[in-house]
């Protein structure tokens, strides 16, 4: 069936809407499939299978190989699996005292940057996301100057100033570092979250006498914690996975997970930093798993977008 | 003809006017307080970011351009080579900087790598943002699924276990001679770097351009196709223009977030060329020579800015076209 290009724009949502509703999915076949279409059908599927698999040979390969590593005792290439196989690598990692001691390190410095961004943004968030006001764009692309500028460069910037501040190679400096890169996710995201609260939610509550602490508690919050959790979870594995400010203003003195893989990987056996490695992703793969439905139904993607 | 309609305009604004500026005397003093609560909300990540971003910033260029006093002082005492200006700014650093083979060849794999991730990442991310939407299977949600895995690992993981995989022992040379080929590494390379930064570019890219995508509404694609359109023309018509924005989106984080990327080169990358993240860490620590360091960050500054005016226009653009609509 075939709208004439003359029709009304009416008439053509209707058709439309009448078309969508005998397909359900769009579809490449659109009239009675020829042997032609078939083929293409056909070779579509083919081609994106082939690609399916080179994405994820590309994606997850370097991890399983990885995974692997750390089970190995001994593999010699080419050999695509390990010859023998043992677990004494795991013992070897856990009888070491750096691991434990890196592991609550990056633990406090990812909470204590968590929990200061949770107050210094979330206020702002709430305003940028609910109310109007003057200079409210000019802020919300303001705060993208700190994804805006080339980390590296901003933090041997940064680092030059904590000289003279005093916080270079201390826990504050390290924790101011990690809080900026969490400055972006703990506005934007909560912000959009804050925005998309129904509006005629808001005037119900008012119109049944709720007061305003009342109908934030009550309406705006629980609307907008999911995109607040993802926010909080974003940032807090933004610190604890943050290696290369950390490595700048932290090191010697403060060594946490993953500035240790830094020179881990090249001091010890391959197996024990595959171990290590290991042990270093848990947290974020157990996290991310909490919010993966929040963040694939567009809470990151809509955070990004908001205006 | 224009007489009455001129006066019952005028008639009809005189009327309206004397209510409004009541109005507006009554709600001036609320408006400022809307405004005032409004600015002390979102005061504390403003002063983070001008106090942690904006002024190491300044003194960072002032420091290039010589003056190494002040805020730049300490790190001055402690460098082994600074370049003094004597009042007014000289560019005799950059001058100095750019006179080196080394930081010229590290400046253009740089700029290499982050072109070609930019590109590819974005190809890909269509790819199966498209493939996704236009067949409408689990298969596609599945694909969507694997490309986003990398930002459940943290990049010093991913880049090491990109290293190990595309080493001439990794499964790269391994599957390579078992299939009889001799496969050059990847690791070490420039070219592993690239393959590394793609990787972990890639799940922010594929969940914006998705979204994007995703927002097209069905009936627009079907109008387009019972117009007469083919698949492709209504892709390239109907649903391009309308994930322009979250294209420049991706573009512009991904660019940004290459230029000035330390991990991915240090784990992946040859001692040199490198690309310039690796350099300043090196320059700044190991040389102890900061304000050279500064002088290399300021030119990814430069770098960065072109790519913040494609954010700013993509911007300006959907402010216009949200307002069309």
């Amino acid at each position: 069936m075939t709208v004439a290009p003359s029709l009304s724009n009416g008439a053509v949502d209707a058709a439309s809407i009448s078309v969508a509703a005998d397909r359900p999915e769009l579809s490449f076949g659109k009239r009675g499939p020829s042997p032609a279409e078939r083929a293409r059908s056909v070779l579509l599927r083919l081609l994106g299978l082939t690609v399916s698999i080179v994405l994820v040979l590309f994606i997850v390969g370097p991890l399983v190989w990885l995974a692997i590593g750390a089970f190995a005792k001994t593999w010699n290439a080419p050999s695509l699996l390990p010859q023998a196989w043992t677990l004494s690598w795991w013992k070897i990692v856990f009888a070491q005292p750096e691991l434990g001691h890196s592991f609550w390190l990056s633990l406090r410095f990812a909470v204590s940057a968590t929990a200061l961004a949770t107050v210094i943004c979330l206020p702002a968030a709430y305003a940028i996301g609910r109310r109007r006001f003057p200079g409210r764009r000019v802020v919300l692309i303001g705060l993208f100057a700190t994804n805006a500028f080339p980390k590296m460069g901003l933090f041997t910037s940064i680092a030059t100033l904590f000289y003279s501040l005093n916080l270079m190679g201390t826990g504050l400096g390290v924790v101011i570092i990690q809080l900026l890169g969490t400055i972006v996710t703990m506005v934007w995201l909560p912000a959009a979250a804050f925005a998309s609260v129904s509006p005629s939610m808001l005037d119900a509550a008012r119109d049944a006498g709720a007061g305003p602490v009342r109908t934030f508690a009550r309406i705006t919050l629980p609307q907008a914690i999911p995109g607040i959790a993802v926010a909080l979870i974003l940032a807090f594995l933004a610190c604890f996975d943050e290696a290369q400010g950390t490595y700048l203003i932290g090191s010697p003195t403060y060594i946490t997970m993953p500035t240790q893989m830094y020179t881990l990987v090249d001091n010890y056996p391959a197996p024990a930093a595959a171990v290590f490695a290991i042990v270093l992703t848990i947290p974020s793969i157990l996290l991310l798993l909490l919010v993966r439905r929040h963040i694939l139904g567009g809470h990151l993607a809509e955070g990004f977008q908001i205006k | 003809m224009t007489t009455p309609l001129n006066q019952t305009s005028i008639s009809d604004r005189s009327v309206l006017d004397r209510p409004t500026v009541v109005d507006r005397s009554g709600t001036a003093g609320r408006t400022a307080k809307r405004v005032g609560a409004g600015w002390l909300m979102v005061s504390p990540p403003v002063m983070v970011v001008i106090v942690f971003v904006g002024i190491p910033i300044v003194t960072g260029i002032l420091y290039t351009l010589g003056y190494t006093g002040g805020p730049n002082g300490i790190a001055t005492l402690l460098s082994t080579s600074v370049l003094q200006n004597n009042g007014s700014p000289t560019f005799d650093v950059f001058s100095k900087v750019f006179a080196d083979r080394l930081f010229r060849s590290d400046l253009w794999v740089t700029v290499l790598v982050t072109v070609v991730t930019v590109v590819v990442v974005t190809a890909i991310s269509w790819v199966i943002a498209l493939y996704a939407r236009l067949s409408g299977s689990r298969w596609g949600r599945f694909i969507t699924g694997i490309a986003i895995v990398p930002l459940f690992i943290p990049v010093v993981i991913g880049a090491y276990s990109i290293r190990n995989f595309y080493l001439s022992t990794g499964f790269w040379g391994s599957a390579g001679s078992l299939l009889g080929f001799h496969l050059s590494p990847l690791s070490y390379h420039t070219s592993g770097v690239i393959v590394a930064q793609i990787w972990t570019s890639l799940p922010f890219a594929v969940l914006l351009i998705s979204s994007g995508v995703a927002a097209v509404p069905d009936a627009l694609i079907h109008a387009a196709r019972d117009a007469g359109a083919s698949m492709s023309r209504a892709v390239w018509s109907v649903m391009v223009p309308m994930a322009t924005v979250p294209t420049v989106i991706v573009a512009t984080f991904t660019g940004v977030g290459v230029l000035g990327s330390f991990t991915v080169p240090f784990m992946v990358g040859p001692a040199s060329p490198t690309m310039l993240g690796v350099q300043m860490v090196t320059t700044y620590n190991t040389y102890q020579q900061p304000q050279d360091a500064q002088a290399m960050a300021v030119v990814l500054f430069a770098l960065a800015i072109l790519i913040g005016w494609a954010y700013v226009w993509a911007n300006a653009r959907q402010a216009r076209s949200s307002a069309v609509m």
